[in-house]
C-alpha cells in the first residue's frame, strides 16, 4: 500500500480551537424556565434554541436541527449522524445497512424513539439508520450515555429521538425535489401541507432508485494476466425505497391537541457482492425486501401545572432475505442452468405499543414526571432452505414494558438537580432498577457556562433472536448490566452578526455481562454473557454563525470524539489476545466538520468526516487483511435559491467524496469514488404575497 | 469580510482541506522462500463476509510459521471462508467456499498459477486422476469435473436422486472406481459416484449430518455424524461413528455418542490403523456442566468408543480443526479462541505430548500436508 501523510493531530485542531476561543459579549442570563415546550426561531439557515429546559438538567444532548438533517434528499439518517456529530456510523454504502456504534458499544445499545415509539428492532436490537430518510424527520435529539435514561432503558450508548411536528406556515404548502445522480439515481422527495387555526396536515413522499453499480479498481482480485486488476462495477447492489407519511394534528383547544403519523416503507435492495467473490453469472444474488408500516396517534393535554399525554401505536414489519445462486451448464453450455435458492429467509413482525405519560409543574423549579410505555413484539421468523426444509426459528410473543418516575429541581437560579428512576420488565423477567442523576451548575451566566454531571446505571435485556432463536437462542441470558459517569462543560457567545457555542463532555462507563455470539460445540452461533467492557472517552462539539456583512454568512460546525472501547473480559484460552483491546470496527478518533459560505441565495458547503483506523480481529491485528485505515471523506455542495412570484426554486449540486478516494469503510465493500448530485427544488407560492 | 471571527472557520477548513487521503490501494508483495523440508499449510477460514480467509505455511521441522502468504506473495486476498486445500502434482487447489472460487498455487513459491471459476459453494477437490478431478459443493446439487491438466470445467454430475433429497456434497474419498462424498447438511448419506461414468449411482444412509469422511486399511469408510440439533427441521439424534464397508456399502458398526454431543473431523493416521476425531463430552466444572471437545483416538479394529481422550482439552474452548501427520502420526489441533482474532494450532507427538504452538490466521479449519 501507499501510505500518505494523515495526522491525527488535524482531528484535534477543532477541539483546541473551541476551547481558546475567547470572546467577549454576554448573552443576558434568562431565569429558570419551567419545561413548557421550547420555541425554536428559525433564521434564514440558523436555528437557535432557547435556554435549557428543567428536564434536561446535566444531560449532553446533540440537536440536529432542520437545516442538518433536511440537507439532501438523497441522506437517510446514517449520513446525517456520520456528519455531524461524533457517533461512527457503519456504513456498507447507500441502499445498504447503517448501524451505529455509539461511545464506543454495540448497535442494539442505541435506543431509537420516532414519536415516542421504539424503532429498535425487538429481533436484533439495532436499528438500520439507512432507513430513515433524513427528510421525514423534523427535530432529531440525540441523548449521550446517562440521558438516555430519560427516554428509554437499555441506552447503554445513549438514545435518539426522533419526532415530527406540525407545519407552521399556513394555508397549502407544497416541496418537491427531484434529484439526479451518478450511477443512475433518481430521488424523488414531494411534501404538501395545510396549516389551519385547528387543523394541521401533512403528506410526505420519497422515492429513491438507483443501480449504484459503480466502477472501481478491484485490488483483490487479478485479470487473466495475473498482473493487472481489473476494473469492475459495484455487483448486485440496486436498490428502491419507497417511503410514505401521512401526519395529522388537531388542536381541539388551548390545552389538549390530538396527533397521528402513519408511515409505511417498501424496500427492496440487493446486498453487494464481497469484493473478493467470483461468482460469474449476475442473477446470483442476495437480495433483501422489506415492507414495515408503522402508526402512532396521541393526544396531549398542556395546562399550566400538569402536562399529560397518551400515545398509542402499531407497527408491522415484513421482512425477507433470499440468497440465489447460478453455474452454468457443461452439455448445452446455457448460463445459469443448475439455479438454486440457496436461503430464503422471512421474518414478520407485529409490536402494539402504549404510552402514558404525566408532567407535573408543583413550582416551577420543579418538575415531576411519570411515564409508562409498554410494547407487545409477536415476532414470526422461519428460514427456507435449498433442501425444501422450512425452519422455524421461533415464533413467539413477548411483552415489554418500562415505568419512569422523575424529578428534576432547580434549587437556585444557577443549580439544577435531577433524578431519574426506570424499572423494565420483558417476557415477565423484571430487569433491575434503572437509576440516574443529573446535576448542571451554570458557572459564568454571562458567557452561558455550565458544568454538569450525570451518573446511572443501565440494563438493556436480550433480543428475541437472543433468547428464542434456534438453533442458539439462550433462555438463560442475563440483561446487560452498564454504569456510566460523565462530566461536561458547554458554553455559549452571542452578539450581533455572531454566536458561538460549545461543549465538551468526558464519560467512564463499565458494561458487564455483554452479550456476545460465539460458536458453540455444535457448530451453531449461540449468545452468553461473557465480557466485560470499559468504555470511556472525550466528546467536544462546536457551532459558530458570523454575519459577515453585505450578504456574507458563515456558519461553521464541528465535533470530535475520542472513543476507547475496551475488552476486559477473562481470556478465553491462554491464547487470547483481545483483553485490553478495542472492540471491533470502534474508532478511536472520530470528527466531523460543516462549513458553510452563504451569500444572497447561494451557499457553498464543505462536509467533513474522519474516522481513524479500524480493526476488525478482537486481538487488533494491524496486518493490512485484518485493518482499514483511517476514514477521511469531503463532500461539497453549492446551492442557489431563487424566488419568483410563483414559486420558489432551489437548484443544488453536489460533489461526493471531492478528493476522489478509493476506499472500503467495511472489509471488502468497495465504495464509490467521486460522484455527483444534481437538484432542483420547488415550492409553489399558491397565491402568497411576496 | 468585516467580521474579524471569519478567520477562525476558514483557518480550519484550511488545516483539514489538504490531509484528506486515505490509505488504499495495491498490496505489496514479496517472494517467500521455501525449501524442500515437509512443511503444513493451514487454511483460515477468515470471518464469513469480512474476506478474511488466509493461508499459513509451517516448516514441519524448524518450527517456523509464515502467515498470510497468499496475500504476501500475490498481491491479492485469498478470499471469503477459505475451506481447504489439496496438492496434486505440485500445485495447491485452495477452496474458497464464499467466494466461490479455486485458486490454483505453486506450493514452493506460493505464487498464483490459475483462478477456476464457475461454482456457487464449493467445498473440496478430489483428483480421480491425473485428468479429472471431482469439486463438492453445498448448494449446486452437483459436482463439478474439470480437468487438471487444461484447469477447464469438463462436467457437473448431479447429485439428486430420484425420490430423494438433493444432497450438498463435501469430503470424498475413492475406492477402486467409486468416489464416496458425504451429505452432510440436513442429509444423512454417504454418495457414491461412478467415476467411469460421472454419475451418482448409489448411496448409503448413516445417521444425521455426516461430517467427515475416511478410507481406513480394511477399505472400511468411516464417517461421523452430528446428529443434527435441538429444533432442527431434520430432527435431532445422538451423533456417533459410522464404519461402512466399501465393498458392500452396507453399514458394519454405528459406535453412538450421548444424545446433544458434537463429533467431526474424523482424521487417519500413517497406517490407517487407527483414527482420531473431535467428540465433545459434557463434564462438571465447579458445579457446573460444561461441555468440553477432546481429541479422541481407536484402532479401527475396536469394537467399542474408547473411555478416554487421547487429548484432553482443559478449556471450554472448542477445537476447531484437526489433522494427522500421514508420515510421522503427528496430532495438530486449531483453537479458533473468539473466532474474531488469530487462532492457534498446537502441534502433538503421535504419543499426545506438546511438541510446538505456533499462531496462524482467523478461524483456522483444515489442513493440508506438503511432502
Amino acid at each position: 500500500m501507499k501510505p500518505r501523510p494523515i495526522s491525527l493531530l488535524w482531528s484535534c485542531a477543532a477541539a483546541i480551537l473551541f476551547s481558546s476561543f475567547d470572546a467577549v459579549q454576554a448573552q443576558t442570563p434568562g431565569g429558570t424556565d419551567p419545561d413548557k415546550p421550547v420555541r425554536t426561531i428559525d433564521i434564514e439557515e440558523i436555528s437557535v434554541s432557547t435556554r435549557r429546559k428543567l428536564s434536561e438538567i446535566g444531560v449532553t444532548k446533540t440537536v440536529l436541527d432542520t437545516v442538518a438533517l433536511q440537507q439532501n434528499i438523497v441522506h437517510s439518517l446514517a449520513e446525517v449522524l456520520a456528519q455531524n456529530t461524533p457517533i461512527f456510523i457503519k456504513s456498507y454504502g447507500r441502499g445498504a445497512v447503517a448501524t451505529a456504534s455509539f461511545r464506543g458499544t454495540s448497535p442494539s445499545h442505541t435506543q431509537v424513539l420516532w414519536n415516542g415509539m421504539k424503532l429498535n428492532s425487538p429481533m436484533l436490537g439495532m436499528v438500520d439508520f439507512s432507513l430513515i430518510p433524513s427528510f421525514f424527520i423534523d427535530d432529531a435529539n440525540i441523548l449521550h450515555g446517562a440521558g438516555s435514561v430519560d427516554v428509554a432503558g437499555g441506552g447503554l450508548g445513549g438514545a435518539i429521538t426522533l419526532g415530527t411536528h406540525p407545519t407552521d406556515k399556513e394555508g397549502f404548502d407544497l416541496t418537491f425535489v427531484q434529484g439526479i445522480s451518478s450511477f443512475d439515481t433518481y430521488d424523488d422527495y414531494l411534501r404538501l401541507t395545510y396549516g389551519g387555526r385547528k387543523v394541521q396536515l401533512s403528506t410526505r413522499f420519497s422515492y429513491g432508485k438507483s443501480d449504484n453499480d459503480f466502477k472501481y479498481t478491484n485490488y483483490n482480485k487479478f485479470n487473466d494476466d495475473m498482473k493487472t486488476h481489473p476494473v469492475e462495477r459495484n455487483k448486485n447492489c440496486s436498490f428502491r425505497d419507497l417511503h410514505v407519511m401521512q401526519e395529522a394534528y388537531w388542536t381541539l383547544d388551548d390545552r389538549n391537541k390530538l396527533n397521528a403519523a402513519v408511515w409505511y416503507m417498501d424496500s427492496n435492495r440487493g446486498i453487494p457482492s464481497l469484493n473478493v467473490n467470483y461468482q460469474e453469472d449476475d442473477r446470483s444474488n442476495n437480495r433483501q425486501d422489506e415492507s414495515t408500516l408503522r402508526a402512532v396517534a396521541g393526544w396531549d393535554r398542556l395546562g399550566d401545572r400538569l402536562q399529560l399525554g397518551a400515545r398509542a401505536g402499531y407497527t408491522y414489519s415484513n421482512l425477507v432475505y433470499h440468497s440465489q445462486g447460478t453455474v452454468n451448464g457443461v452439455e448445452d453450455d446455457r448460463p445459469g442452468a443448475i439455479a438454486v435458492e440457496q436461503v430464503h429467509s422471512q421474518s414478520i413482525v407485529h409490536t402494539g405499543f402504549l404510552n402514558l405519560s404525566a408532567r407535573y409543574f408543583p413550582h416551577k423549579k420543579l418538575v415531576l414526571s411519570a411515564s409508562f410505555s409498554t410494547n407487545l413484539h409477536a415476532v414470526d421468523s422461519r428460514d427456507k432452505y435449498i433442501y425444501a426444509l422450512e425452519k422455524k426459528n421461533y415464533d413467539t410473543m413477548r411483552l415489554e414494558t418500562s415505568v419512569l418516575v422523575s424529578a428534576k429541581y432547580r434549587p437556585h437560579p444557577r443549580i439544577g438537580l435531577g433524578v431519574d428512576l426506570r424499572e423494565e420488565s420483558y417476557g415477565g423477567t423484571m430487569a433491575p432498577l434503572i437509576p440516574a442523576g443529573f446535576v448542571d451548575v451554570v458557572l459564568w451566566p454571562r458567557y452561558d457556562v455550565v458544568l454538569k454531571g450525570s451518573v446511572a446505571r443501565n440494563y438493556r435485556h436480550p433480543t428475541m433472536n437472543d433468547l428464542y432463536f434456534q438453533p442458539g437462542g439462550n433462555d438463560t441470558l442475563r440483561p446487560e448490566k452498564g454504569y456510566t459517569y460523565e462530566g461536561g462543560l458547554e458554553f455559549a457567545l452571542r452578539r450581533k452578526g455572531f454566536s458561538f457555542e460549545g461543549e465538551g463532555a468526558v464519560y467512564n462507563s463499565r458494561i458487564h455481562d455483554w452479550i456476545l455470539w460465539l460458536p458453540t460445540f455444535k457448530g451453531y452461533w449461540s449468545p452468553i454473557n461473557v465480557r466485560k467492557v470499559h468504555s470511556y472517552g472525550a466528546e467536544l462539539k462546536g457551532k459558530m454563525d458570523i454575519a459577515l456583512g453585505r450578504g456574507w454568512a458563515l456558519f461553521f460546525d464541528a465535533s470530535w470524539a475520542c472513543t476507547r472501547s475496551i475488552n476486559q473480559g477473562d481470556p478465553m484460552s491462554e491464547n487470547d489476545q483481545a483483553i485490553g483491546k478495542q472492540l471491533v470496527y470502534v474508532p478511536e478518533y472520530s470528527s466531523t466538520i460543516t462549513g458553510r459560505l452563504s451569500w444572497r441565495g447561494y451557499s457553498l458547503t464543505y462536509k467533513y468526516n474522519h474516522y481513524s483506523e479500524r480493526y476488525t480481529t478482537s486481538s487488533n491485528d494491524p496486518s493490512t487483511l485484518y485493518h482499514l485505515g483511517a476514514y477521511y471523506m469531503s463532500d461539497l455542495y453549492l446551492e442557489k435559491s431563487l424566488r419568483t412570484k410563483l414559486a420558489d426554486l432551489s437548484l443544488k449540486f453536489c460533489i461526493y467524496n471531492l478528493f476522489d478516494e478509493e476506499y472500503e469503510s467495511v472489509l471488502a465493500r468497495p465504495m464509490p469514488q467521486q460522484n455527483y448530485g444534481f437538484f432542483i427544488g420547488i415550492r409553489p407560492n399558491f397565491g402568497k404575497r411576496k | 469580510m468585516k467580521n474579524r471571527f471569519a478567520i477562525l472557520p476558514l483557518l480550519l477548513l484550511a488545516v483539514f482541506l489538504p490531509t484528506a487521503c486515505m490509505d488504499y490501494g495495491e498490496n505489496e508483495t514479496e517472494r517467500i522462500a521455501i525449501d524442500d523440508a515437509p512443511g503444513l499449510f493451514i487454511i483460515n477460514e477468515g470471518n464469513f463476509m469480512y474476506g478474511t480467509g488466509s493461508l499459513s505455511y509451517y516448516d514441519i521441522r524448524s518450527k517456523q510459521v509464515e502467515n498470510n502468504v497468499f496475500l504476501r506473495t500475490n498481491g491479492v486476498k485469498l478470499g471469503d471462508v477459505a475451506q481447504s486445500m489439496t496438492i496434486h502434482k505440485g500445485l495447491g487447489y485452495i477452496v474458497v467456499n464464499n467466494s466461490s472460487v479455486i485458486f490454483v498455487i505453486d506450493i514452493r513459491t506460493f505464487e498464483l498459477v490459475k483462478i477456476l471459476k464457475g461454482f456457487i459453494s464449493p467445498r473440496y477437490v478430489h483428483f480421480v486422476n491425473d485428468e479429472k478431478a471431482y469439486v463438492t459443493d453445498l448448494y449446486t446439487f452437483a459436482i463439478t469435473v474439470f480437468n487438471p491438466q487444461t484447469l477447464e470445467i469438463t462436467n457437473r454430475i448431479k447429485t439428486d436422486i430420484k425420490g430423494k433429497t438433493a444432497p450438498s456434497t463435501e469430503q470424498m474419498v475413492q475406492y477402486k472406481n467409486y468416489v464416496f462424498t458425504n451429505c452432510w447438511s440436513y442429509d444423512n448419506k454417504i454418495l457414491v459416484i461412478d467415476t467411469d461414468t460421472d454419475t451418482a449411482v448409489d448411496y448409503i444412509e448413516v445417521g444425521k449430518q455426516p461430517t467427515s469422511l475416511v478410507l481406513d486399511k480394511n477399505n472400511k469408510l468411516w464417517t461421523i455424524t452430528d446428529g443434527g440439533y435441538s429444533g432442527s427441521p431434520y430432527g435431532q439424534e445422538a451423533p456417533g461413528l459410522y464404519k461402512v464397508d466399501a465393498e458392500t456399502r452396507s453399514v458394519e458398526q454405528v459406535f453412538r455418542f450421548e444424545t446433544g454431543d458434537r463429533g467431526s473431523e474424523i482424521c487417519m493416521n500413517e497406517a490407517r490403523d487407527s483414527i482420531f476425531f473431535i467428540r465433545s463430552r459434557k463434564e462438571i466444572d465447579n458445579g457446573r456442566e460444561v461441555s468440553r471437545d477432546h481429541i479422541w483416538k481407536m484402532s479401527v479394529e475396536d469394537k467399542t468408543l474408547p473411555a478416554e481422550p487421547f487429548l484432553t482439552n482443559t478449556s471450554t474452548n472448542h477445537w476447531y480443526g484437526l489433522a494427522v501427520d500421514p508420515h510421522t502420526s503427528e496430532v495438530y489441533v486449531a483453537d479458533a479462541i473468539d473466532y474474531v482474532q488469530p487462532g492457534f494450532i498446537y502441534r502433538y507427538s503421535s504419543e499426545g505430548e506438546r511438541i510446538d504452538k505456533f499462531q496462524v490466521g482467523v478461524i483456522p479449519g483444515a489442513f493440508c500436508f506438503n511432502y
